[in-house]
């Protein structure tokens, strides 16, 4: 049946002339509903700020009444003060240098600096804002945490089926990790570091090895 | 007349002997020069004779206050667009002035609505007014706040030049994808076949 409704040109493809050509190595993938959808699942470490995508960011300097953040990207994101949910220019948000925070990209594109915010359009925060003291940040490749965001992902399951701990996924590819005690959070990190290249039988005997 | 090479700052003549010209002033009566370059002494027929200093043969075209400008955007901020003046109505500059292109003085309607990634994009060619000159520090001030000014030439994200098709869209022929620009509506007697 012919689909109805304008083909999707998803990431890792573009249009030319002479029809479409691939621009980053990977696997094609196809879906099949409404008109369809193309796309390129490829493994990327590096971040692209893009509109939208919620990141962790690092607070590297406060210049005025905007943060600089680091979010791995080319170049440092801006974060005004009144952007987090009850802030006014009377009560400002206790941030310092160092902190970490959850907040969405409001601005993204190749020619500007990135922009970010905490709270959403109807001015509440909805879980961004700075994260609280301790815990631990690392790095892992973009295809993982967009796996890990699925709904009904597996991997987080079966952890919290181990200890209770809270988890802050950035699409950035930094994950911010706590839990009761400081060699319960290092199981975690080091389940979730190695996720990426395990397949389902060998996590579920790292995860018997854990917890037995 | 004859040239003679003179000092800027060189003290020329009186008031009553001459009238100051271009790249002279007058202080306390007297009229000296500002430019390091050839003096001239043109006599009037009216009148007393006008002195002026000449650094080149051509003289620099600088842009006054009202000015319609050509230049190209090199960066953009949330807040304002930076730009290199290139040419002053239709003579090129032999060094770029550097230009600033507010937020509230790229269009003349709904100015808070305007979002400049959605206007200029760099390496754009824009066609300016000049609004002010500026402090000794600060660049000229342009403005785009009329149907005729605004971007002329773009490029698309494939890099292929686009064409216009609304004064707030621009297609590219090859990808046709749409982009926004604040477009400038250009004078049929300007386009060239």
């Amino acid at each position: 049946a012919a689909p109805a409704g304008p083909l999707l040109c998803g990431p890792g493809l573009r249009r030319s002339e002479a029809g479409l050509l691939v621009t980053k190595c990977g696997l094609l993938r196809h879906r099949p509903g409404g008109g369809g959808a193309f796309w390129v699942d490829s493994q990327q470490k590096r971040y692209v700020p893009a509109k939208g995508d919620h990141v962790i960011g690092i607070v590297t300097a406060k210049a005025g009444d905007v943060f600089k953040l680091d979010v791995g990207g080319s170049d440092a994101a801006s974060l005004s003060y009144l952007a987090f949910e009850g802030a006014t220019k009377r009560n400002r948000p206790n941030v310092q240098v160092g902190d970490l925070i959850y907040g969405q990209l409001l601005v993204a594109n190749k020619d500007m600096e990135p922009e970010m915010v905490c709270i959403d359009s109807s001015g509440k925060s909805s879980g961004m804002g700075i994260i609280g003291p301790d815990g631990f940040l690392f790095k892992v490749s973009l295809g993982l945490i967009r796996k890990l965001l699925a709904p009904k992902c597996e991997i987080i399951q079966e952890l919290s089926q181990l200890y209770p701990f809270e988890l802050v996924l950035g699409m950035n590819g930094r994950i911010w990790v706590k839990a009761k005690t400081v060699q319960q959070t290092l199981i975690i990190v080091n389940i979730l570091e190695a996720s990426e290249y395990m397949t389902a039988e060998q996590r579920k005997q790292a995860f018997a090895k854990v917890s037995g | 007349q004859p040239l003679s090479p003179g000092l800027a700052g060189e003290r020329l003549c009186s008031t009553e002997e001459a009238t100051s010209g271009s790249g002279t002033y007058t202080r306390h009566g007297f009229i000296y020069s500002s430019l390091a370059g050839c003096l001239e002494r043109r006599s009037e027929d009216s009148g007393l004779p006008v002195v002026s200093v000449v650094r080149d043969s051509e003289s620099q075209l600088l842009p006054n206050v009202g000015a319609v400008v050509t230049c190209k955007v090199c960066s953009i901020n949330s807040r304002f667009a930076k730009v290199h003046i290139l040419y002053v109505g239709s003579t090129p500059l032999k060094s770029t002035f550097r230009g600033t292109i507010r937020r509230e003085d790229i269009r003349a309607t709904e100015k808070d609505k305007v979002e400049v990634y959605k206007s200029f994009r760099p390496s754009d060619i824009v066609l300016a007014k000049v609004i002010s000159l500026g402090d000794a520090q600060s660049n000229y001030l342009l403005s785009t706040a009329e149907n005729e000014l605004g971007v002329v030439v773009a490029r698309s994200e494939a890099g292929v030049q686009m064409v216009p098709i609304s004064w707030c869209e621009m297609q590219c022929p090859r990808t046709h994808t749409k982009e926004f620009r604040k477009v400038a509506r250009v004078q049929p007697q300007f386009l060239q076949t």
